[in-house]
C-alpha cells in the first residue's frame, strides 16, 4: 500500500509536469507575469545566494592555502577556487538557495491559494490554472537561475580573494593573473547547464507540491518543507552525475 | 430520495431544468459523501440546498462545476455532462457560471478591483481601462464603491464576500452557484448579503443555487429549498410546500428556528 | 522589516529561551523523543546525500589534482574537504531542509490557531513547552548525524576512488587517515553543536513570529530556512577560521 501510494504519487507527477511542460513551450505566454516573478526571484534570492557562496568561497581559500602550501604551489589556489566555484559549487550552493527561498515560496504562495480555493476560483472562472499560476513561476525560476549562479560564483571568487589575500596575505596579484588559467568555457557552459537543471527541478518540485497542497495551514507547511527537502536531495544526486557527464574523469 | 419528490419537480413545474442532477455518488475512501442525490434546478429560480456541517452541500456544489469528478451519476447542464465532460466542454459550461467560494477565495495578492476583473482579462477584449470601469460598474452593484483599489488583505469579511459576489457577477452569467455565503458573517451583514441576492435575481434574472446551513436565509431567499442528510437528499419542493413538510429530519431542522 | 526592532525583538526571544529553559525543571523525556525523531526523520537524506557528495568531491579532486599530476592526493582533498567542510555544512543545511522547517511550520501553525496562546492561558511556559525540547533534541542530535555523514563521505568517496577513477585505495586510505587527526572530528562535533543551535533558534523564532492563515505559515517556513542556511554559511567560515585557521 505505501509503495503503491509512491508509484501513484510519482505518476501524478509525472502527468503534471507534462502538463506544464506543454503550455511552457505553447504561447499564449503571461509575458507580464513572468518578468515580475523573475524579478521577485532575483530580489528575494541574491542575498542569500551571495551570503553562503561568499564565506564557502573564503572557507575554500582557507583550505585551499593549506593543501598548497604543502606542495609550495599556491599559486594554483586561485585556479583551484575559480575550478570549483564555477563547476560545483555556485550551481549547487546558488540552487539550494534558490530552493529554500524560490522554490518554498513558490510551494507556499501556491499551497495558499490552493487552500483559498483561489486555484479552484480560476478554474471556476474558466481559466487555467496551470498556464496562469504554475507556468510564470517555472518559466521565471529557469530564466533566473543562470543569473543566479553567475552571481554565486562572483561571489565564491571574491570571497576567495577576500580570505586569501587580505587575512591571509596571499599575493592578490598572483590570485588575479591566475584566476582564469585553468578555467575553460566548458567549466562556464556546464555550470550554468547545472543551474539551469536544477533550476527546472526547483520549480516542477515546488509548483507540484504547492498546487496539490491540502489540510490547511498545516498542509502548507508541509508543503514548504517537503519542496526543500525533496528538491536539494534530488540535485545533490543530480549533481554528481552532471558533474561525470559534463567534466568528465580525466585518465 | 423521497420518491415523491420527482413526481413534484415533473410535473407540477414548467419551468425548463438549468441543471439536473442523476443519482450522483461520491466517496472520499471509506467515507460515502454523496450517496445517490437527483435534482432538477430550474432555471430563474433560487434553489437552496439546506444541511449541517458535512453532509456533502460543498461536494455537491464542486461537482455541478466539475472541480470533482463523481464516482457514479451524471450533471447535466446544457446537454453536458460534467461527470465525463472533457475540459473544452467545462470551460463552456464556466463560462456561463458564476461562483461565490465559502472564504471568497479572492487572489490576495491583487486589490478588490483586479480580483473584479481578472475574468475579464482572460475571457473579454476589453482594454484595462474598460475592465476597470466594469470593475467599478461591478462594485456599485455589491453596494461597495470605494473598495476599488483596497488590497484584497484589507477586506473585511463582508467585503470578502462581496468583492467575490462581484466577481462572479461580472461576466454577466446565467447561473451563479453560492458556498455557505453567511458563514462567519454577523447576523446584519448577512442580510445585506441576502437583500443583495434578491435584488440581483430580480434585476438580472440569474439562477442561483444556494448551499446553506442558515434557514433563515433559504426561507428569505429561496423559491425551492432541498435538505441534504447523510449523503441524500431527504426532501426537495418549493419553499412553501417544504415548510409544511412532514419529514421528520426537516421538522427538525426547522424546529430550530421557526 | 526594520533591522533594529527586529534585532531587539530577536534579542528577547532568545533571552526567554535561555531564561525559560533554565527555571523550569529539563524535559529529558521531550528532548530524547525529539532527538530521536529528527534523526530518524534525517537520517535517509543524509545518506543519500552524503554518498553523492563524497563521490563527487573524489570526482572533482581527481580532475583537480590531474592537472599538476597529484591525482594520489585525492584522499587528502577529501579529507580536507569533505570531512572538514563538506559534511557539516551539509549536514547543517539538510538538517535545517527537514527539521527545521518542520518546527517552524508546527510552530506557526500552532501559533496562528492560538495553541500558543492557550498554552499560556494555561500557565505552561510556552518557550519551555515548545522550543526548550527541540533545542536540546537538536544538540544531542546533530553531532551525531556529523559523524555518520562524515564516515559515509569518506566510504563513498573511497569507492569511487578505487572503481571509477582507478586509483589506489591504500594510497587513498592512508593519505585520508594522516590527514584527518581525532581533534578534526571533535571540531566537526563542534560545528555542528552550533549549527544545531542556530538552525533551532531561528526556526523557532521565525514560528513564534508567524502571519496569520495559510500564507503566514508559508512564509515563515520560507523564512526559516533561508535565514538558517544563510546563517550556517557564514558562521561555517568564522569557525573554520577559528579551529583550522
Amino acid at each position: 500500500m505505501h509503495l503503491f501510494d509512491r508509484l501513484a504519487a510519482l505518476g501524478r507527477f509525472g502527468l503534471f509536469t507534462t502538463r506544464v511542460i506543454r503550455r511552457l513551450i505553447t504561447p499564449p505566454w503571461e509575458i507580464e507575469e513572468i518578468s515580475r516573478q523573475v524579478w521577485l526571484l532575483c530580489s528575494r534570492c541574491a542575498l542569500p545566494v551571495l551570503a553562503t557562496t561568499t564565506p564557502l568561497g573564503m572557507v575554500m581559500a582557507l583550505q585551499g592555502l593549506v593543501i598548497f602550501s604543502i606542495f609550495e604551489a599556491e599559486q594554483y589556489l586561485s585556479p583551484l577556487i575559480s575550478v570549483a566555484t564555477f563547476r560545483e559549487l555556485s550551481p549547487v550552493l546558488a540552487s539550494v538557495l534558490v530552493a529554500a527561498q524560490g522554490g518554498s515560496s513558490f510551494a507556499a504562495e501556491l499551497g495558499a491559494m490552493r487552500i483559498h480555493e483561489e486555484i479552484d476560483a480560476t478554474e471556476v472562472m474558466a481559466i487555467d490554472p496551470i498556464r496562469i499560476h504554475v507556468v510564470p513561476r517555472l518559466a521565471a525560476i529557469l530564466l533566473a537561475c543562470p543569473l543566479l549562479n553567475l552571481l554565486g560564483s562572483l561571489g565564491g571568487i571574491g570571497g576567495g580573494f577576500v580570505s586569501a589575500v587580505w587575512i591571509k596575505g596571499h599575493p592578490g596579484t598572483l590570485y588575479w593573473s591566475e584566476l582564469w588559467s585553468m578555467t575553460g568555457g566548458m567549466d562556464l557552459i556546464g555550470g550554468q547547464i547545472k543551474a539551469l537543471v536544477f533550476g527546472a527541478i526547483i520549480g516542477l518540485v515546488a509548483t507540484y507540491e504547492g498546487f496539490f497542497a491540502s489540510g490547511g495551514a498545516p498542509g502548507v507547511g508541509r508543503a514548504v518543507n517537503r519542496t526543500v527537502v525533496t528538491s536539494a536531495t534530488t540535485f545533490i544526486v543530480v549533481n554528481y552525475f552532471l558533474t561525470s557527464a559534463l567534466f568528465g574523469v580525466p585518465h | 430520495m423521497s420518491p415523491d419528490r420527482t413526481s413534484v419537480s415533473r410535473t407540477l413545474v414548467p419551468d425548463p431544468v438549468a441543471i439536473r442532477i442523476e443519482e450522483l455518488r461520491k466517496s472520499f475512501g471509506d467515507l460515502v459523501v454523496l450517496d445517490g442525490v437527483s435534482l432538477d434546478i430550474l432555471q430563474g429560480k433560487t434553489t437552496a440546498i439546506l444541511g449541517p456541517s458535512g453532509c456533502g452541500k460543498s461536494v455537491l456544489l464542486k461537482h455541478i462545476v466539475g472541480l470533482l469528478r463523481p464516482d457514479s451519476g451524471h450533471v447535466w447542464i446544457d446537454g453536458i455532462d460534467m461527470a465525463i465532460a472533457t475540459p473544452e466542454e467545462k470551460l463552456q459550461v464556466r463560462k456561463r457560471f458564476g461562483m461565490l467560494f465559502q472564504h471568497g477565495a479572492l487572489f490576495e495578492d491583487l486589490t478588490a478591483g483586479e480580483n473584479i476583473a481578472f475574468p475579464l482579462r482572460y475571457h473579454t477584449r476589453l482594454t484595462a481601462a474598460q475592465r476597470r470601469a466594469r470593475a467599478q460598474e461591478v462594485l456599485e452593484l455589491v453596494e461597495m464603491p470605494e473598495l476599488h483599489d483596497r488590497p484584497t488583505s484589507a477586506l473585511s469579511g463582508g467585503q470578502r464576500k462581496r468583492v467575490a459576489l462581484a466577481r462572479a457577477i461580472v461576466l454577466e452569467p446565467q447561473v451563479v452557484l453560492f458556498d455557505e455565503p453567511n458563514s462567519g458573517l454577523d447576523p446584519m451583514t448577512s442580510t445585506t448579503i441576502d437583500d443583495l441576492i434578491l435584488r440581483m435575481k430580480e434585476r438580472l434574472g440569474i439562477t442561483f443555487v444556494v448551499i446553506t446551513h442558515d434557514i433563515v436565509q433559504a426561507v428569505r431567499i429561496s423559491d425551492w429549498v432541498g435538505m441534504l442528510w447523510q449523503g441524500r437528499l431527504v426532501a426537495y419542493a418549493p419553499l412553501p410546500v417544504f415548510l409544511h413538510s412532514e419529514h421528520p429530519i426537516v421538522r427538525r431542522f426547522l424546529s430550530r428556528t421557526l | 522589516m526594520s533591522l533594529l526592532p527586529g534585532l531587539a525583538r530577536f534579542g528577547r526571544f532568545l533571552g526567554q529561551i535561555v531564561w525559560s529553559t533554565v527555571s523550569n525543571p529539563l524535559p529529558v523525556g521531550r528532548a530524547l523523543e525529539e532527538a530521536h525523531r529528527i534523526g530518524v526523520n534525517s537520517l535517509p537524506i543524509l545518506l543519500v546525500v552524503s554518498v553523492f557528495v563524497g563521490t563527487n568531491l573524489s570526482v572533482q579532486g581527481a580532475s583537480a589534482f590531474s592537472t599538476i599530476h597529484a591525482e594520489r592526493y585525492v584522499g587528502m582533498f577529501v579529507a580536507l574537504a569533505g570531512v572538514r567542510e563538506m559534511a557539516p555544512i551539509m549536514v547543517a543545511s539538510m538538517v535545517a531542509a527537514k527539521a527545521g522547517t518542520e518546527m517552524a511550520s508546527q510552530i506557526a501553525v500552532m501559533r496562528i490557531q492560538e495553541q500558543i496562546d492557550a498554552l499560556e492561558v494555561m500557565a505552561i511556559d510556552p518557550y519551555w513547552f515548545l522550543i526548550t525540547p527541540r533545542l536540546l533534541g537538536i544538540l544531542l542530535v546533530l553531532p551525531a548525524l556529523t559523524m555518520i555523514s562524515i564516515f559515509t563521505l569518506v566510504v563513498s568517496a573511497y569507492g569511487v576512488a578505487i572503481t571509477q577513477l582507478g586509483l589506489d585505495g591504500h594510497t587513498f586510505l592512508e593519505q585520508a587517515t594522516a590527514t584527518t587527526h581525532a581533534m578534526d572530528l571533535v571540531y566537526c562535533a563542534v560545528k555542528a553543536f552550533v549549527f544545531g543551535l542556530v538552525i533551532c533558534v531561528l526556526s523557532c523564532y521565525h514560528g513564534f513570529t508567524s502571519g496569520a492563515g495559510a500564507s503566514g505559515v508559508g512564509r515563515a517556513t520560507n523564512a526559516a530556512v533561508v535565514m538558517a542556511a544563510v546563517s550556517c554559511a557564514i558562521l561555517n567560515y568564522l569557525l573554520s577560521e577559528l579551529l583550522f585557521g
